[in-house]
């Protein structure tokens, strides 16, 4: 017996929410002539998806979106030309380099926590005005305000070096069902095919009387647990019937090689696959960014790393017109210092730093923003977290200054009240 | 001891206390923080028809006095301490043996926890230097300070704590202090390595990435006065001269001293944390939360309470035995887990409804063997031929199935646990965890029928009821109520031609329901 909604479901929404299909369709006979205006704007904002792409521990802005050759701390790496005439890129960017005209710069970065332990959760989250509550992180934020792409599908996958799983915590007061479901190296959960000694009927049938024990233990207890529990096993259910987007086995060949065999270029490559099969945000974690000692022979081994892939991704996203739709962000938690401390590192720097974003309503080719002749302030305005989350959210279709999260009957900002967009940098 | 726990906590509760849990109730939770493990069927059984007074109190002295608590209190304290990870060369048998050992009788946390700190490898003190690892200076200055001080202090390595005020750079480097002479050395002739600690000579130097100045410290516990390090003339700093390849011993040993002055009754951080730990795995939330977040600013929920506890710990001299029965005996600890009639959320600082744990990993194993009377695996030892391929059990290249306890407690361990290096968690249900107990192989073999084991029992019952009350009383550690008969009878009806299968579709409904998979 077919696993149920694997291959076989034929709902409209469905077949037009997978990629594959609506790049087909938008190359052939044009997707405006099949459907109405309207609809077709419907279909649209349904379809924005997020990939983030987090490079743990702070990429250092001097050796690659904002190299300054000459200046007072500059390292020694050349920068080169890129697309874009006039802009430079470090020269560990090559790729990236190609396709500067299809993404944005933002140089003027200005943060404030210049540590790990805290800087990590509160950029993800945004950092809002402090409510008291625990905000959630950007994917389990997406996934709330724009629900699944896909709803068979979670909205927030996670790809990540080691250990997969379903993580609760980024989803903060939203409740577990906002968490991540982990990749752990990009691998589907080990048990997600069913032994054939049990039945597609019979799993059917163990599941109901699950969910009926299930209701009457939570019937006199009501606590959030308890609806944890059961929101693992509905996500449990929804993705052995779509096992299939997990299958190594349909990678291409070419993909493999120009995305890189090593971990960031897989994960990347199985991000683009995500995306293609409508998941709606999927976060990619690369780890060791934190270059104290050795900034330099550091940054040349792990820049090419992020940069084949990198470029590799907004290649195959604007191929395919989903580059539209998709919203890219390549970022850390923060940069790195000007100064080169005795160990030939870069300390912690969020005064003054950069990161990309391409896609969804990001202008291509901008670069936005700049910092003093060496590199240490900001020249002019300065961009904050908040503004980043107020940026990715309008690009989103989100207003943020309309919409808000009720938790326990009280209105909360989505992101910082006192933030708002950065115009230059959408279209 | 229990009564002032009752009446302090009742004082705070500003609202209605839930009732106290059934006997039922009471029977599963103590088993399960007592002995890691759910009472069998006829435990239960027997439990429920005992009508003398005092039963409770019976079977909280009898589990606190059984070998099977020095085994379960070995897995919990384990993971507390070594949060799973390897650390060194003792292996894993060793120490827990060594923790099993101590857990009898009258165990007394501040002697083990100097024990483990003080260990240089030598005689008994071997198995006890797991904790010291490979002996790095910045994870022990971290982990005594978070684990046994309930200070998350590496922020404060490079700077004072940037949202604590409490915490400063100094603590850090001062607890440094006691122990950047500690490193591992080789005995030359036996080729095994002891923890030995080198001449102390000047103070630490430490200077903060925000300013200029430098600063140093002396071996310093947070709170407490700095130690000053001894002069002493050309060659006299030494006890003993250097020998098989160690090298000389020191008059002066910071690391021996942090052992005596941290697990101390005078150190009054030490004794509150230790409560708040034991009283966390007991009561489901610590007086503060999260554990390593003791400051000021994050005050105690009980802190009248905490005061108590920690003069009585301290007058019993750290018997973790009698802390743990006070709070067993006590009504705060053995209340139901409904919310009171007529409330919908309470607070969980008030402790008004008893807090549901999530088993851990070695709690569901066990509780799963012996749910579904498949407890002989626990003595199946590793044949020691082939060791088993656990990478490919889960990437489906093994199709066999691990037979050695060993082997299946690892599994288990890695889908239910931590990762090594992080503390436990609560209760954190995942989709990985879902779809192993819907579809792994092992757990599925576990539901047929073999033996003695439940499949077995019910297949050969006839009256839906006896089924019911069995299945419930070995899965649940409950009689079923009448709905819930009524709903068993109901499935086998439906079901005739696959009755087998149908019993075991119940069995795994249970096992794999929330009320199974927490300690309500």
């Amino acid at each position: 017996m077919p696993h149920p909604g694997s291959t076989s479901c034929q709902s409209p929404f469905h077949a037009l929410s997978r990629r594959r299909v609506l790049g087909l369709l938008g190359g052939s006979i044009g997707f405006g002539s099949l459907v109405q205006p309207a609809l077709a704007r419907e279909i649209a904002k349904k379809n924005k998806q997020v990939c983030l792409i987090w490079l743990d521990g702070g990429i250092s802005q001097f050796e690659s979106w904002h190299p300054l050759p000459g200046s007072q701390f500059a390292g020694p790496f050349r920068s080169i030309p890129t697309s874009i005439p006039g802009i430079h890129f470090s020269e560990l960017l090559p790729h990236t380099a190609r396709i500067a005209h299809k993404i944005s710069i933002i140089r003027s970065m200005c943060t404030k926590d210049p540590n790990h332990s805290t800087g990590v959760p509160r950029i993800q989250r945004g950092d809002p005005i402090d409510r008291g509550v625990d905000y959630p992180y950007l994917g389990s934020a997406v996934a709330k305000l724009l629900g699944p792409a896909d709803p068979e599908l979670p909205p927030y996958v996670w790809i990540k070096p080691g250990n997969g799983g379903f993580i609760a915590r980024e989803a903060g007061f939203l409740g577990a069902e906002y968490g991540a479901l982990a990749l752990g190296d990009g691998k589907a959960p080990i048990h997600i095919h069913r032994p054939e000694s049990i039945s597609a009927q019979q799993d059917e049938a163990r599941q109901i009387l699950r969910e009926r024990a299930n209701q009457r233990f939570k019937s006199y207890r009501g606590s959030s647990e308890i609806d944890a529990y059961e929101t693992s096993y509905r996500m449990a259910r929804q993705l052995m019937a779509r096992k299939d987007i997990f299958d190594d086995t349909r990678i291409d060949p070419g993909d493999r090689e120009r995305y890189g065999s090593h971990p960031l270029g897989r994960h990347i490559l199985r991000a683009r696959h995500l995306l293609e099969s409508g998941v709606r945000f999927v976060k990619v974690n690369s780890y060791h960014w934190d270059t104290h000692s050795d900034n330099f022979n550091m940054s040349q081994r792990l820049i090419p790393q992020i940069d084949q892939p990198f470029a590799a991704l907004i290649d195959d996203l604007d191929e395919r017109g989903m580059l539209d739709d998709v919203l890219v962000v390549l970022m850390s938690e923060f940069g790195r210092t000007p100064i080169i401390n005795s160990r030939l590192g870069r300390d912690h720097w969020p005064d003054c730093w950069s990161l990309a974003l391409a896609g969804c309503g990001i202008r291509r080719g901008a670069i936005v923003g700049n910092s003093d002749r060496d590199g240490v302030f900001v020249d002019g305005t300065g961009y904050d977290i908040g503004d980043l989350f107020h940026t990715i959210f309008s690009v989103l279709g989100i207003d943020p200054r309309r919409k808000k999260y009720r938790h326990k009957g009280q209105k909360l900002a989505i992101a910082h009240d006192e933030c708002g967009p950065i115009r230059e940098v959408m279209t | 001891m229990s009564a002032a726990i009752d009446r302090l906590i009742t004082a705070k509760a500003g609202g209605p206390l839930a009732p106290v849990a059934d006997d039922a109730a009471f029977l599963r939770r103590i088993h399960l923080d007592l002995v890691g493990n759910i009472p069998t069927s006829v435990q239960t059984r027997t439990f429920l028809r005992d009508k003398s007074a005092g039963k409770r109190s019976r079977v909280i002295d009898q589990l606190l006095a059984s070998k099977t608590f020095a085994e379960h209190w070995t897995d919990r304290l384990s993971v507390m301490l070594l949060e799973r990870q390897q650390l060194s060369q003792v292996p894993d048998d060793e120490w827990r043996a060594y923790l099993k050992k101590s857990l009898q009788d009258q165990p007394r946390w501040n002697v083990l926890i100097g024990e483990m700190i003080a260990a240089t490898g030598k005689g008994e003190s071997r198995a006890a230097m797991r904790f010291l690892g490979k002996g790095n200076h910045h994870r022990l200055t971290e982990d005594i300070s978070r684990l046994f001080l309930g200070r998350d202090l590496e922020c404060a390595r490079c700077h004072d704590h940037p949202s604590v005020d409490d915490w400063t750079q100094a603590h850090y480097w001062g607890l440094y202090a006691y122990l950047n002479q500690t490193r591992l050395a080789t005995h030359s002739g036996e080729k095994r390595s002891y923890f030995v600690e080198n001449l102390a000579t000047k103070k630490v130097e430490f200077q903060s990435v925000f300013f200029d100045d430098q600063e140093d410290t002396g071996p310093r516990l947070p709170g407490g006065k700095e130690i000053p390090i001894p002069t002493f003339d050309e060659h006299q700093g030494f006890e003993k001269p250097a020998a098989d390849g160690l090298p000389a011993v020191p008059k002066f040993r910071p690391r021996e001293r942090l052992a005596r002055d941290l697990a101390s009754g005078r150190n009054n951080l030490f004794v509150r944390n230790s409560i708040n730990r034991f009283w966390k795995l007991m009561m489901g939330r610590g007086f503060w939360m999260p554990l390593d977040q003791a400051h000021s600013e994050n005050p105690p929920s009980h802190p009248e309470l905490l005061d108590l506890l920690e003069r009585q710990f301290v007058a019993h001299q750290f018997d973790i035995k009698w802390l743990l029965r006070q709070i067993a005996f006590s009504a705060s600890y053995q209340r139901s887990s409904r919310l009171p009639p007529g409330e919908t959320e309470v607070e969980p600082e008030s402790y008004r409804v008893a807090h549901l744990k999530g088993l851990t990993p070695e709690q569901l194993l066990h509780s799963i063997l012996r749910a579904t009377g498949n407890e002989e695996v626990r003595a199946q030892e590793s044949t020691g031929e082939e060791k088993f391929d656990r990478r490919g059990y889960f990437t489906g290249t093994n199709t066999g199935l691990p037979t050695a306890y060993a082997d299946i407690r690892t599994i288990f361990v890695e889908t239910f646990g931590q990762p090594a290096g992080v503390p436990e968690d609560d209760f954190a249900p995942g989709l990985n965890k879902a779809l192993f107990l819907m579809n792994d192989r092992l757990v599925l073999h576990w539901l047929q029928p073999r033996k003695h084991n439940l499949a077995s029992r019910l297949a050969q019952m006839k009256s839906p009821d006896a089924i019911a009350k069995e299945l419930y009383c070995a899965v649940l550690s409950r009689l079923p109520e009448e709905d819930e008969q009524q709903e068993l009878s109901t499935y086998l009806e439906a079901h005739p031609d696959r009755r087998r299968a149908g019993l075991s579709d119940l069995i795994w409904a249970l096992l794999t329901s929330t009320e199974f998979r927490l300690n309500h």
